[in-house]
């Protein structure tokens, strides 16, 4: 299968500099026995895909909170497929938008754009973390140590 | 360069400004002479630094709004909403991410796309490519005082163009619009930038033109210990003042305890006064502004309302000078300009029902303030030392070493080794020092209090604490309880 492994490329995209959420994340997600490449705020995509490649990343974790979200995120998947890695997931999560706009919505336009998973915001690390085993199929696996806990 | 707290020499700055003002096509309609002459005919009611002494006088606890959009008609019908169906004291114009971080070409696509979509697609007015005559219109278009509001570590440009535009005040600093605004830029350079724009508005004020200048208060907005903020914002203002800066709002974000708040905001304008008269700046105008909580929101708007006004009610006690208030839909991002107008109603409600009450010195209180003035006094008498008599130097050397230390700081200049969590009552207290420059009483008094909470909750005090303290209030809740 595609998912070797269990890193991820946890970063917030644009010119976004919340950095609360990401050490959040960077901890529960370490605690739940992900490896995780955390890029850190004010990341570019060019900079998500690049340590993506590097370490051979299963998902790219985008987050955004500050509004510009849509218009950073754009052409993130074309990018990864451009790199050859255009298998990987790709979550985004946080106020992605501009304005308090109806999440289904939002939702809608980020999958186009790309995205398997979309999170509005307040979502908890459980959530996520869900997630991640269920589409790294890490029942399956027996290549990995497996998530702790 | 070397940095060192000194006023800038005005050749020095006057060689700097041409490269400054040529860094963006608009920076050519900046006039300073003309710009001054401009100010003096703005009525006293549109003078930030007026307004706040004659409500200091009269004891009012002003609102204001936080509001910015892509498109200059659209922002002036947001910000002129807001003063007439908000009841806003004073307004903001809140200026987009792309130029914080100076990257006019993102801006202009911004403003691009807006035009194109029908609906701000930037969360702020990117005044350095709209320019001086655009920042004007703003100002005429309204009634009150308006003040820009960023997070920009080099904000010369945006200074130049906004205070020539006419705004009044100017938020931010060498230190808080650094450390919780950037990755990389080092705070010798923002301290350097923010010389220049405090430079500036000393200018202005050698001309007869007053401006405000109000250092970010809540840093990085969730569980930031008291003392800690209040060292960022005093430092802020004696380096503002050795640049001829005349006029300081100083800023405290809320933490939640209605004790620990109000013994932030009463220590905070004290503090400030002891430092200046201390290094020889008398005579300067130092007011406060209450940040209404500035972490995680519920998504409710009820709920919502329930954290809006009970940092209404913190500020009215406290007799802050000015509290900046969030809106309904803080959970969501940003508002829309009726949410926006809400919460400012809310605000104003309680701020209006509380203005004769007070709120006792109680024992309680006596001793938060006593804690905030011996922790902040430690953190400024070391970051003094290791400056060797130099604030700005010694700034730069505390953050290295730990001895100013900003939590959940995405700055890799800022050490990031003190953790806060919440005692049994709600306030901030320290679960680990880092390389704070406390003494043993210190130590045992937050030792002891995240110890209570411990066993209250039969748990050991460790980083889940601190995530349900920052996930608590979203959820409807001060102190994150085991869940």
């Amino acid at each position: 299968m595609a998912r070797k492994n269990n890193t991820l490329v946890l970063g917030v995209i644009g010119a976004d500099v919340h950095a609360i959420g990401n050490k959040i994340l960077d901890h529960a997600l370490t605690a739940a026995g992900f490896k995780v490449v955390n890029i850190g705020v004010m990341a570019t995509q060019e900079e998500f895909i690049n340590a993506a490649i590097e370490t051979d990343a299963a998902a790219i974790l985008v987050g955004s909170l500050y509004g510009h979200g849509e218009l950073d995120c754009r052409g993130l998947r074309d990018k990864c497929i451009e790199a050859g890695i255009g298998d990987i997931l790709l979550y985004a999560g946080g106020n992605l938008v501009v304005g308090k706009q109806d999440f289904a919505s939002v939702e809608a336009r980020f999958k186009t754009m790309g995205f398997n998973r979309v999170y509005p915001p307040g979502t908890l690390p459980e959530v996520v973390i869900r997630d991640l085993r269920q589409d790294l199929g890490e029942g399956e696996s027996n290549d990995s140590e497996g998530p702790l806990g | 360069m070397e940095l060192v707290n000194k006023k800038l020499d005005l050749e020095q700055f006057w060689a700097e400004r041409q490269e400054v003002l040529q860094s963006w096509p608009t920076g050519r309609g900046v006039d300073l002479e003309e710009a001054i002459a401009y100010h003096k005919q703005l009525p006293a009611s549109k003078v930030m630094a007026k307004k706040l002494a004659q409500g200091k006088r009269e004891g009012i606890t002003f609102a204001q709004p936080r509001a910015g959009v892509a498109l200059l008609h659209e922002h002036i019908e947001l910000l002129r909403y807001l003063q007439d169906e908000g009841g806003a004291d004073f307004l903001p114009t809140t200026i987009d991410s792309y130029t914080r971080q100076n990257r006019y070409k993102e801006a202009e696509t911004g403003i691009e796309e807006s035009r194109a979509a029908g609906r701000s697609m930037l969360n702020g007015f990117p005044a350095v490519n709209y320019g001086v005559d655009a920042c004007r219109k703003v100002v005429e278009a309204v009634n009150v005082p308006v003040q820009v509001r960023h997070g920009t570590p080099d904000a010369r440009l945006l200074a130049e163009i906004t205070l020539a535009g006419g705004f009044t005040d100017f938020e931010g600093g060498g230190i808080s619009y650094n450390i919780p605004y950037s990755k990389d830029m080092p705070l010798e350079k923002s301290i350097r930038y923010w010389q220049y724009v405090d430079r500036l508005v000393g200018y202005y004020e050698e001309n007869g033109v007053s401006i405000n200048r109000e250092p970010f208060g809540p840093l990085t907005g969730t569980l930031v210990p008291p003392s800690i903020s209040h060292a960022v914002a005093i430092i802020e203002a004696l380096l503002a003042a050795e640049q001829g800066v005349m006029n300081l709002t100083l800023g405290y974000g809320q933490c939640g305890n209605l004790y620990q708040d109000v013994a932030a905001i009463r220590t905070l304008a004290e503090l400030a006064e002891e430092y200046l008269n201390r290094f020889g700046y008398s005579g300067r105008q130092i007011t406060t502004v209450f940040h209404q909580w500035m972490g995680g929101f519920p998504q409710d708007e009820s709920k919502a309302f329930g954290v809006i006004s009970w940092g209404a009610v913190t500020a009215a006690l406290a007799r802050v000078n000015k509290v900046i208030v969030k809106t309904p839909h803080e959970a969501m991002g940003i508002p829309t300009r009726e949410a926006n107008a809400a919460g400012l109603k809310a605000t104003k409600q309680v701020l209006n029902m509380l203005k004769d009450q007070s709120l006792p010195l109680t024992s309680e209180l006596q001793l938060e303030m006593e804690m905030i003035r011996k922790e902040t006094r430690a953190i400024l008498d070391k970051t003094l030392e290791l400056g060797e008599g130099d604030w700005a130097v010694g700034a730069v050397r505390a953050f290295k070493a730990g001895v100013i230390d900003v939590p959940f700081a995405p700055s890799r200049h800022n050490l990031g080794k003190i953790l806060p969590a919440r005692d049994n009552q709600g306030a901030v207290r320290f679960l680990d020092f880092g390389q704070l420059p406390f003494d043993a009483e210190i130590r045992a008094f937050h030792q002891e209090k995240i110890a209570e909470r411990g066993r209250k909750e039969n748990r050991q005090p460790s980083f889940q604490m601190v995530i349900d303290d920052i996930y608590a209030i979203g959820k409807g809740m001060l102190v994150g309880r085991p869940r």
